[in-house]
């Protein structure tokens, strides 16, 4: 927030009180926000107490009336079941190299980017053209494009002289997962190379300057001018990334339903499964939680770093 | 100054770029107007073949896809409009009062991000079938309004932040109520902003598929995503099929995103990186 900002929430909150002609109650505010609480409360906060209770059940998709108490044994089962584990350690790669390809690409492109040339307004334009299309598109165009014999990626490769056997990617336990996090990173870094365009936008020019005239090569002039400007956004972002990927389920579920063999089963997948294909309610929740305390645990860790970094900045 | 060789490179690098942006986008279309006989040839064809083109005619024949995408923007029309009337009182309440509980329902605001709509989905199922919204657009308007409604508050929010005070208190001096107030001046001032927060709410309710997928039963019902998704690993329709479908959901979209880009990155960053 800027200081301007800053001043003026503050200046706002006083404000109310301020004034013999205000005679607006203390009750304005929430008569403002409780749309949006009710609104809430019933279609997010209503269904995620739900979601909770669940989890302690045994209740099937086709009877739900018959749902039975079971305490924490859906919780026991995923904890001692070594499908689980490795849905675990899938959501876990899948999201640390999303996070990691996505900004990284994202910061290359941004740095591409960043300075004038002729045409660079259309050019930031059609970059963050791939986060426009609809994930259901993307996935598809993506499985055809990824097609065993008739696939473009497969032809390129051939004719690169690449020995290949038409390799099937989404339907290879080792290539599906990889294929997948191509599609995604390929959806997801524009909007990386966005944020990191306007971050970039509050390096200073002097130190920037003055760090090359001393005759710092480009990566040291990165190092000083503008990773201490950007790292906030980067951190952000990583959060943004990782929840993202956290959730993502329509381009996985388009595009393999998890296969083959469980390759790329994430949580999101493998709790959908649950749900709506075995049709265990109880088991599907109590997946859904351990993930919601994954995301919870992310953002804590993510508040804490930014803390200590401000602090620590604050200091020198 | 750099070098005109480092300038080749970084225009060559941007190339690149561009296209690995743009190319599955391309092949979609040059997919969709490609023969039957020319798609499984051994070289694939790199070109659109425009004597191709009767196959979207055939494709609005032998498909819903018409349907599909009225319903598709009929969602995300609702759910931009339910979205940006939701958001704007909480957004000014937001920025401009204290009171006990913002900073709650400024964490509330933010958790949402964190819940996957497939984890909300079955207790959802069992909501929408208590208030008969199972099986209208109308609940997956208000599934999905639930997951723009708190992003689409939060940049309210931080562009209001932006709005003088002085512009506020000459009218309340004026005698003007705070409604009035929010309505009349500090939209109009943020207008910018609201145009970007409704394009971000329109896209999420277009894009949308795991409600779209489960909350909806009939056929006449189903939204582009789901039309779409229902094609793969089907293999009775031909693959350029698949693909008009696949461009006609894409390209209306990546168009109207191009014309607004400018907002939608504005409100995008001011949203993300203000946090």
């Amino acid at each position: 927030m800027t200081d301007t900002a800053k001043l003026s929430t503050a200046m706002a909150g006083r404000s109310p009180r301020s004034g013999a002609r205000d005679r607006e109650s203390r009750w304005t505010p929430y008569l403002f926000i409780a749309p949006v609480a009710l609104y809430l409360a019933v279609f997010q906060g209503y269904p995620l107490l739900s979601e909770f209770v669940l989890s302690f059940t045994q209740t099937s998709l086709l009877a739900p009336q018959d749902a039975r108490y079971v305490g924490l044994r859906n919780y026991r089962d995923l904890a001692t079941s070594s499908d689980f584990a490795s849905v675990l350690w899938i959501t876990a790669l899948y999201t640390v190299a999303c996070v990691v390809c996505a900004i990284a690409l994202g910061l290359g492109a941004a740095l591409l980017l960043d300075r004038p040339f002729r045409g660079r307004g259309l050019a930031r334009a059609l970059v963050t053209v791939p986060w426009a299309a609809p994930p259901v598109a993307v996935a598809t165009i993506f499985a055809w494009m990824l097609n065993a014999q008739y696939g473009i990626f497969n032809h390129v490769l051939k004719l690169m002289d690449f020995e290949i056997g038409y390799e099937s990617w989404l339907d290879n336990p080792k290539l599906a997962m990889p294929a997948i996090l191509f599609t995604t990173v390929w959806q997801i870094f524009p909007f990386a190379s966005v944020v990191l365009l306007a971050a970039l936008q509050g390096v200073s020019e002097e130190v920037r300057e003055a760090a090359t005239m001393d005759g710092a090569d480009r990566l040291s002039v990165f190092k000083v001018a503008v990773w201490p400007t950007i790292q906030p956004t980067v951190a952000l972002l990583a959060l943004f990334v990782t929840i993202w990927s956290l959730r993502r389920f329509d381009l996985i579920w388009v595009m393999t339903q998890g296969g083959p063999i469980g390759a790329t089963k994430t949580l999101v997948i493998e709790l959908y499964t649950r749900g709506f294909v075995t049709r265990e309610l109880g088991e599907a929740a109590a997946v859904g939680m351990i993930g919601l305390t994954i995301a919870l645990v992310v953002t804590f860790v993510y508040f804490w770093y930014t803390q200590r970094t401000e602090r620590a900045q604050g200091r020198r | 100054m750099r070098s005109p060789a480092s300038h080749a490179v970084r225009m060559a690098l941007i190339m690149v770029l561009l296209s690995a942006a743009l190319f599955p986008i391309y092949w979609m279309v040059v997919t969709s107007l490609t023969s039957s006989a020319n798609l499984f040839a051994d070289r694939p064809q790199m070109l659109p073949d425009p004597s191709q083109a009767f196959n979207y005619a055939e494709t609005f024949a032998k498909t819903s896809v018409l349907l599909w995408l009225r319903n598709s923007a009929i969602v995300a029309v609702g759910t931009m409009v339910l979205s940006i009337l939701l958001a704007i009182l909480p957004a000014y309440a937001l920025s401009r009062f204290t009171f006990r509980g913002k900073g709650l329902l400024g964490f509330v605001l933010f958790a949402t991000q964190m819940l996957p709509e497939a984890m909300l989905v079955v207790p959802l199922y069992a909501i929408f079938a208590k208030l008969l919204l199972l099986d209208t657009l109308g609940g997956l308007i208000l599934a999905n309004a639930a997951f723009t409604v708190p992003v689409i508050t939060w940049i309210l929010k931080g562009a209001i932040d932006g709005v003088p005070l002085e512009i506020e208190e000459a009218a309340r001096i004026d005698g003007c109520s705070r409604i009035d107030i929010v309505l009349g001046i500090v939209l109009p001032v943020v207008a910018p902003t609201l145009a970007a927060a409704s394009v971000i709410a329109f896209f999420h309710g277009w894009n949308e598929y795991v409600f779209a997928q489960t909350l909806v039963l009939s056929q006449e019902l189903r939204t582009a995503s789901v039309g779409l998704a229902s094609f793969v690993g089907e293999l009775s329709t031909p693959i350029h099929t698949v693909m008009a479908i696949g461009v006609m959901y894409t390209l209306p979209a990546v168009a109207f995103y191009l014309m607004v880009q400018r907002y939608v990155v504005a409100g995008m960053t001011a949203g993300s990186v203000k946090g």
